[in-house]
């Protein structure tokens, strides 16, 4: 039993860390329409800046938690200004390969800006170890379970009270009759930008606190992406839980099935679910009036 | 006349069908300057090798021109970036001999890369020395311009292996190895020990490239009881492994493989890595060959370069020592034949960084000595133990 709940603690923090990257994804497809290919990429630099932060400027929590969330709001707005308003109107296929691009251009951007080694995050905390039952479990990972819930109902909240937040579900909705409503596509868009890199950079931050920094971080961009296909890409609270659900899958696999089958289950779950649901668990059926 | 110049055209084609590769005057040379190319994993994760080797061959290039050059020509290092990426490293091959045209070449990126640019190194007859990643077939079977520094993975292994089961008899034992073809060698390696010495192997995990979340795994390996492990990750997969088992309050007796040993993961590990064992063939730089190497690279690399320096900086070092003083034997006029011959003479050519480096006829691998280092985490190193 001790084994399970074990396999189900690690499966759940590190499925919060996937949480967090695919409600980013969903952020930016539900405001946009777009799938942002370089989202594991904007979590590595988020995570990066704080790691800056906290070796030269402070190593205060709150002071790196400030100066990181500012950078990844920085680093949306000006990736939304400079890369992805100029696509506006453009094919969507063009617009993914600009993403695609910009993966590869903020993958090199580490090697140029900081270097190959991997690197811890110290901020004095994350990173003791504490025993709940006989069960270790790091406290940062208890801390990113928490944040991904907290962050779940915030965002609820904001989308069904503020009005921002309802203004980006018409946006999503419908960005014309928006635009007539008064409503700033723009501005959504690049609001939409910032918050998909914080939330995602949040996730970053706690994986380079519970693992450690590398140039490699970006993949994953690549095993959080499925978890929003699984919780419905346009699902942004379905794509929080999805990370949870392939964090477990994984883990579970990993831990009764064998090594092997850790990195297949997720994928495996997602073929079965999508041919059932092919618009995700929480996603939305697109309906077209002919 | 037309028959002096078909005569003279006749023996023309003669003369340079008979010189064959050995041309009278090779690329990459003029009166000033000899030209050493590399192809080395400049961005991305394998940087942390790529980089480290390239800083080595520099200070070797560095070293050389301080003391005059190669009989008064200066060496120009021409470096281009893979990525890591075979179709790249095939692609800057070509360049830095085709565009570039320089006279050796030196490194070459990573184990596949170098395996998918041979037939390139091979049609093109220039000499080179390999010295990142040493895999078997690069030297077998032996090809006449291409010399390899190191020591085969698989041995590294079934030494390191030899060396725990030897230290640890009767213990049970776990290996977690990578799905590719350093995965394959790690293990290929340590089977043929488990065959030999009758190990009771009691977890065998195998994981894919890139993973990194290792809690499943250790998890399994905590389960299964085993006492000694070989961690077969490469540095990252390592210090999750580490922090795993640390979570889980277990310590077996750990071993890792030495594209891993590099100091800063130790300083990641923490306290979780003291004790690891390590296997290679370069000097640890908490030696007094490692300090000596340390202070004649200080004044020969930029500061930057100074702080990527790790154990693929001393193999890139011994490597360009021996092609360099290949290229000097050569005298005035050196060329890729006599540049080939010299190399293949390469008899016990004392580098400091690791032992002495010789060749020899149809010999184009070094078979470097190996050496079983411990970690120690207060000073954040490894010390030789045998």
């Amino acid at each position: 039993m001790q084994y399970l709940v074990q396999l189900l603690i690690s499966g759940l923090a590190i499925g919060a860390m996937y949480g967090l990257i695919a409600m980013g994804f969903a952020v930016i497809y539900k405001s946009t329409g777009l799938v942002n290919f370089a989202q594991g990429e904007m979590t590595m630099i988020t995570a990066y800046v704080a790691w800056t932060i906290s070796t030269t400027v402070s190593g205060n929590v709150f002071v790196v938690a400030i100066g990181a969330i500012l950078a990844a709001v920085v680093l949306g707005l000006v990736i939304e200004r400079l890369v992805m308003r100029p696509m506006l109107g453009e094919p969507v296929f063009a617009t993914v390969m600009v993403t695609i691009g910009l993966a590869v251009i903020l993958r090199s951007a580490i090697n140029f800006i900081w270097d190959a080694y991997p690197h811890g995050l110290d901020i004095g905390m994350g990173r003791g170890i504490v025993h709940l039952g006989g069960i270790g479990v790091r406290t940062g990972q208890l801390a990113v379970i928490a944040t991904l819930l907290l962050l779940l109902a915030a965002i609820w909240a904001f989308f069904r009270y503020s009005k921002v937040g309802v203004a980006m579900r018409a946006v999503a909705a419908d960005d014309r009759t928006a635009l007539l409503m008064g409503i700033s596509a723009t501005k959504v868009h690049a609001l939409a930008w910032a918050a998909s890199s914080v939330i995602a950079g949040i996730g970053g931050v706690f994986f380079a606190l519970s693992y450690d920094l590398s140039p490699a971080m970006f993949q994953l961009g690549l095993k959080a992406f499925p978890a929003t296909i699984l919780g419905g890409l346009d699902a942004v609270l379905g794509s929080g839980l999805g990370g949870l659900l392939i964090g477990i899958t994984e883990n579970l696999a990993g831990g009764y099935l064998g090594s092997g089958m850790k990195e297949v289950a997720g994928f495996a779950m997602i073929i079965v679910v999508l041919m059932v649901r092919p618009f995700g668990i929480f996603g939305e059926r697109d309906i077209e009036r002919v | 006349m037309i028959k002096h110049l078909a005569a003279a055209s006749l023996l023309l084609t003669t003369a340079c069908l008979v010189a064959g590769p050995a041309r009278a005057a090779d690329p990459g040379i003029t009166d000033s300057e000899i030209l050493i190319g590399d192809v080395e994993p400049l961005t991305g994760p394998p940087a942390l090798l790529g980089v480290a080797a390239s800083i080595g061959h520099k200070i070797a290039i560095a070293e050389a021109n301080a003391a005059g050059g190669i009989n008064g020509r200066k060496i120009k290092y021409v470096l281009e970036d893979d990525g890591y990426v075979t179709a790249r490293t095939i692609q800057g091959v070509k360049k830095v001999i085709d565009v570039d045209k320089v006279f050796a070449m030196i490194g070459i990126s990573g184990s596949g890369q170098s395996i998918a640019v041979m037939p390139v190194l091979e049609k093109s007859g220039i000499p080179t020395v390999i010295d990142v990643a040493p895999v078997k077939h690069l030297w077998e079977p032996p090809r006449k311009n291409v010399f390899v520094v190191g020591q085969s993975y698989e041995e590294g292994i079934i030494h390191l292996v030899n060396f725990l089961a030897d230290r640890n008899p009767g213990k049970k034992w776990g290996l977690i190895t990578q799905d590719d073809d350093y995965g394959i060698t790690v293990r290929d390696g340590f089977d043929s020990v488990v065959k030999a010495k009758k190990l009771n192997v009691v977890y065998s995990g195998n994981y894919k490239k890139g993973q990194q979340d290792f809690s499943s795994d250790m998890l399994q390996l905590k389960e299964s009881g085993a006492e000694v492990f070989l961690a077969g990750g490469i540095i990252a997969e390592n210090i999750a492994m580490m922090k795993e088992l640390e979570k889980l309050s277990i310590k077996p007796v750990t071993g890792i493989f030495w594209p891993g040993r590099i100091e800063p993961v130790l300083k990641l590990m923490g306290p979780a890595g003291d004790g690891i064992y390590a296997v290679d063939y370069v000097e640890p730089f908490a030696g007094p060959a490692g300090k000596a190497f340390l202070e004649k690279a200080k004044p020969l690399v930029s500061e930057a370069e100074f702080k990527g320096i790790n154990r693929y900086t001393m193999t890139g070092y011994a490597a360009a020592k021996v092609l360099i003083a290949a290229i000097e034997r050569c005298g005035k006029q050196p060329t890729w034949a006599c540049t080939i011959a010299e190399l293949e003479k390469t008899k016990n050519v004392e580098t400091g960084v690791m032992a002495p480096i010789s060749f020899g006829p149809g010999v184009r691998f070094s078979n470097q000595k190996l050496q079983i280092m411990q970690a120690d985490a207060k000073t954040l190193s490894f010390k030789p133990v045998d």
